[in-house]
């Protein structure tokens, strides 16, 4: 009963995190442009790297979350996950720290302003790597495959 | 152990790389490889084929613009929305927000003819507002329309006169 329990919140888990990221990889792929305007405004990444990581990062996050649902090295996938989710958390915290203003296009970059606070991304970003770490522990001993 | 999970994340990363780069290349919203992410070349864009950015038509000095500006040169037109005119805007600009363009269009018409010269600016060097706007006139066949990339931002750093609440 217990392990049935275990099971079904790892399952969760995984499709929470999966299908988070096929959507962030998506609404990106759709709009490349926007989403390399977006990595201008966090105001670290060199002028020529900018392009190269709006085309990739997208499909990256878009592959990675179907293999961790379709489990197809699962394992990788969700190391690769957790190593883009710590990736974003030190950014956003980096961009907090020093006070920069920021859109962090995780999901739409509509002409709106951003409303969701970045404390909040933040915020969601720790529980959504807090989760990838619980399960990569999980599946390490066996539990789900 | 961990080795293999290393392995098959570069397996993943080399397939994505593989697949993004192929898909950017025959997309229509696809861009660039390099953008052009430096303000001192005019507005900042990817540089995608969906763009309006035309850097040939951008005058990227301040200086000249205020020069233009004081001799009244060009006809001035702030895209911006109304509410961020009112607020401030450039000396003798009129307001024509590019999202009110089928409307204001008509108003532009009433005042000049295609061939006058105008000078179009938004918010910044990230705004493509001005650029979408003087794509449109040039789809009406205007034929001396010129973009101020720095826009509302950069005329305000520069410490030059601004205008408020006129319409």
């Amino acid at each position: 009963m217990k392990n049935n329990t275990n099971a079904i919140i790892l399952f969760l888990i995984k499709l929470i995190l999966g299908i988070t990221f096929i959507y962030a990889g998506y609404h990106k792929i759709a709009d490349p442009a926007g989403f390399a305007k977006i990595l201008y405004g966090y105001a670290i990444f060199p002028g020529g790297s900018i392009n190269i990581l709006a085309i990739s990062i997208p499909f990256i996050e878009l592959i990675a979350g179907f293999c961790l649902i379709f489990n197809i090295l699962s394992r990788s996938s969700l190391l690769l996950i957790n190593t883009m989710l710590l990736g974003f958390i030190l950014m956003i915290g980096f961009n907090l720290l020093r006070g920069h203003q920021f859109d962090c296009g995780c999901f739409s970059f509509s002409s709106q302003p951003q409303t969701i606070s970045n404390i909040y991304l933040l915020i969601r970003d720790l529980l959504l790597l807090l989760s990838g770490i619980y399960l990569w522990m999980k599946t390490k001993t066996g539990v789900l495959r | 152990m961990i080795l293999k999970e290393i392995k098959g994340t570069f397996f993943l990363i080399f397939f994505a790389l593989v697949t993004a780069f192929f898909y950017n290349h025959f997309s229509p919203s696809g861009i660039a490889l390099f953008g052009q992410w430096q303000t001192s070349n005019g507005v900042v864009n990817a540089i995608s084929k969906t763009d309006p950015v035309n850097a040939s038509i951008e005058i990227n000095n301040p200086e000249i613009i205020q020069r233009i500006i004081q001799k009244k040169e060009r006809m001035v037109l702030d895209v911006r929305p109304f509410e961020f005119y009112e607020e401030g805007h450039l000396p003798g600009a009129l307001s024509f927000p590019l999202m009110e363009f089928d409307i204001v269009i008509g108003k532009l018409l009433e005042m000049t003819d295609q061939h006058s010269p105008l000078l179009i600016y938004c918010s910044s060097f990230e705004c493509m507002d001005s650029h979408n706007f003087a794509t449109n006139l040039n789809g009406m066949s205007f034929t001396n329309v010129k973009v101020y990339p720095g826009g509302f931002r950069q005329w305000q750093e520069m410490g030059y006169d601004i205008e408020k609440n006129e319409k």
